[in-house]
């Protein structure tokens, strides 16, 4: 179904009422799944993704075989394993993918090679994994980078060390041909509709710095317009890294609260950064 | 053969340990966590939780297990043969709302007769009605499961599916419920995710969550009449729910009428999904919900389906009782055997026979006068009569598996406490009716 971009001119509002710099709305969780190793839940306006945490732990052949792996620390560290699945229901239209799906596999080798670039997997030993298994329940738009969100939220709440959040955002632009170059807006956070329409392409990068470790553009784009989707992907990003670490803190002070942990050791530690 | 087979590690002599324990009579069994043999373990459950489905629910287990189902509905349009399909359409002839034309037209040259023939046709489309939903199809339910960590054709999975759509299909009542119009009918499907890595045997898991989402399922209702396409109300919340809620007094009222074909889901009654229950013998004891060490120790492993029909209401004795101490119209779906992995555990050998701890011969030569005479280099025990006999019996401490099937009165007791009036099924129902459903 295209989208009628048109009315974006009139108001400047979005198909869903944003602006557009403005993320949808975020709801994050950490330690859902108790039997894990670590475990998130992240919401990202209507997609929804679990993601749980096994290891790390011995490589184990048989379970990693439809999942995408990066070796961390130059080989040197524990490998990262990562695998997706889309549950059937996720779409409007319900759609079963196979684990073999070329598209899934890209997203996981993506992952992978982006987590194993910031997760210090030297302190495991190259004999290691760490495996990170995604789960898609509901799917609306910015899934690759909500994947990553999450598998970095979950890695936290595993505590595996690494060396900042990588977070992703995407970012997309009002129009696709290059007469309105003047007028085009760049778009932050989009929606399926929006993807659908729109050339988009989603950034992923260390925390809140320009440092970028992941770039994913698979529609066409003109070379003006890339820089300024670039700039406002990486704003976006900012934006996912102060909520992902509101995210991390809140469960900090709820540990504190219930005693899990001492108050003086937990603030001595987060005060660090 | 089921997925029950997974990594446990315990050695022979915990396995015989907690065989022991769980087969005693006297106090009854003593489970690892301490439950009573009929317990379930303590869940957290939650509806509604996707709102992009027709129907959702998550179970997680105290032991950490979780699950998501998901139910989604498509109208599909039922494959009518065609000689059927002229029948149908004569019989519907001045009845329907679309020709309505022609019977304006017959009118005019007959009234009488119009309006015998239309009393007639009525009957016919009752009974054609009726016909038509007994010819429904199991193929209108299509079930799922993935378990993280296991293919997709993974035998355990396969068995699983197969087994949950076994108890769904048994009755013949739940596709009845997918009956639009004799030329449509929802599609439903149910797709059920384990999010954990499969600490235990899910399969009363995965029935847990499979009936709390079949219960938060809505369909949106129909507007449309008759055999048109169908065409449904958009609002949300106007939908109805595919087992209709039990305390609505409409539901009720319109179980009068059940043959009326466009409230076909309104005018079931107040049944509910089925569940499937793990149970387990061990010696004479019957265990419920076992954990996954206990199921490594099982004589006989029992998948039990249940489903709940409608309260009976032809029994006088529930006039005068409260709707809530109304006893539950339990009736049995399936039994399926699983095969427990103490079947694939090696039985345990005392060292007095066992090769390997040079045990055959100096343990067994003092005692018996036949391995006195045998040669000292027929060192088998498979060769030793002595030891074989050693080898079959039971010895204190020792693991052995279970040999043969389950005993036919095992079975049987299996069931029945199932089934019994305030036994685990009911209970269970119960534990599940206070679940919210949003």
């Amino acid at each position: 179904m295209p989208l009628d971009t048109s009315t974006y001119n009139l108001a400047l509002l979005r198909v869903d009422g944003r602006r557009w710099n403005e993320l949808r709305q975020q709801k994050g969780q950490l330690g859902v799944q108790p039997s894990a190793d670590g475990s998130a839940y992240l919401e990202m306006g209507n997609t929804k993704i679990q993601c749980i945490i096994t290891g790390p732990n011995e490589r184990d052949t048989k379970s990693t075989s439809s999942a995408s792996t990066a070796p961390t620390s130059h080989g040197l560290g524990a490998t990262v394993a990562v695998s997706i699945m889309i549950a059937p229901f996720a779409t409007v239209d319900r759609k079963r993918r196979g684990r073999n799906d070329k598209r899934l596999q890209e997203m996981q080798t993506t992952i992978a090679s982006g987590l194993a670039a910031t997760v210090q997997g030297q302190s495991y030993g190259p004999r290691s994994t760490i495996h990170i298994s995604l789960n898609v329940l509901s799917q609306d738009g910015s899934l690759l980078a909500c994947l990553i969100n999450a598998a970095s939220l979950a890695l936290v709440d595993a505590g595996v060390p690494m060396t900042d959040y990588l977070v992703a955002c995407t970012a997309g632009s009002t129009s696709s041909y290059a007469a309105a170059d003047e007028e085009a807006d760049p778009l932050l956070d989009l929606n399926t509709q929006e993807e659908q329409e729109l050339p988009f392409l989603t950034l992923a990068t260390l925390g809140a710095t320009d440092k970028v470790v992941a770039m994913v553009c698979e529609s066409r784009v003109q070379l003006t317009r890339l820089e300024g989707m670039m700039a406002t992907a990486a704003d976006g990003c900012k934006g996912v890294r102060d909520f992902l670490d509101g995210v991390v803190r809140d469960k900090g002070e709820l540990m504190v609260q219930e005693g899990a942990i001492g108050r003086g050791e937990v603030v001595s530690s987060m005060d660090l950064d | 053969m089921s997925s029950t087979s997974q990594h446990l590690l315990l050695s022979p002599a915990e396995l015989a340990y907690l065989h022991g324990s769980l087969s005693l009579i006297t106090p009854g069994p003593i489970r690892p966590d301490g439950r009573s043999p009929t317990q379930f373990r303590p869940l957290t459950a939650e509806t509604g939780i996707l709102p992009g489905t027709n129907g959702s629910a998550r179970i997680c287990f105290a032991d950490g297990t979780e699950a998501v189902v998901g139910v989604k509905a498509e109208v599909e349009k039922t494959p009518v043969p065609p000689y059927e399909f002229v029948a149908s359409t004569e019989g519907r002839k001045g009845h329907s709302s679309a020709p309505k034309k022609s019977s304006r037209k017959s009118k005019k040259t007959t009234t009488e007769d119009e309006e015998i023939s239309m009393d007639v046709d009525e009957d016919d489309e009752e009974a054609a009605g009726v016909n038509e939903k007994a010819r429904v199809s199991p193929d209108w339910v299509e079930l799922s499961v993935e378990i993280p960590g296991l293919r997709d054709d993974d035998s355990g999975t396969v068995f699983l599916t197969s087994m949950l759509t076994e108890a769904l299909l048994a009755d013949g009542e739940f596709v009845k419920k997918l009956w639009i119009n004799r030329r449509f009918h929802w599609k439903l499907y149910l797709d059920i995710i384990l999010i954990s890595p499969p600490l235990s045997y899910p399969l009363p898991l995965l029935s847990l969550t499979t009936h709390l989402a079949l219960l938060a399922t809505r369909l949106p209702r129909l507007k449309s009449e008759a055999d048109e396409d169908p065409m449904f109300d958009d609002d949300w919340a106007a939908a109805t729910f595919l087992y209709p809620r039990q305390d609505t007094t409409s539901a009720k009222a319109s179980n009068k009428s059940p043959k009326q074909p466009s409230a076909a889901a309104a005018a079931a009654p107040a049944s509910r999904p089925p569940i499937t229950l793990l149970v387990m013998a061990v010696g004479d004891n019957i265990i419920f919900d076992p954990s996954k060490e206990e199921l490594a120790v099982a004589d006989s492993a029992v998948a039990v389906s249940v489903a709940e029909g409608p309260s009976s209401e032809t029994e006088p004795e529930s006039e005068s009782i409260p709707a809530t101490s109304t006893k539950r119209n339990l009736h049995l779906l399936s039994v399926r055997t699983i095969d427990p992995p103490s079947r694939l555990t090696p039985p345990g050998v005392p060292n007095s026979v066992n090769a390997a701890a040079w045990g055959t011969m100096t343990a067994a030569t003092p005692t018996t006068t036949t391995a006195a005479t045998a040669p000292a280099n027929e060192s088998g025990a498979a060769k030793h009569p002595d030891a074989r006999v050693t080898e079959t019996e039971d010895v204190v401490g020792v693991w052995k598996a279970p040999r043969g099937g389950a005993k036919f009165g095992m079975l049987g007791a299996m069931v029945a406490k199932v089934l019994e009036r305030g036994g685990v099924a009911e209970e269970v129902l119960d534990g599940l009716e206070g679940v919210d459903l949003t």
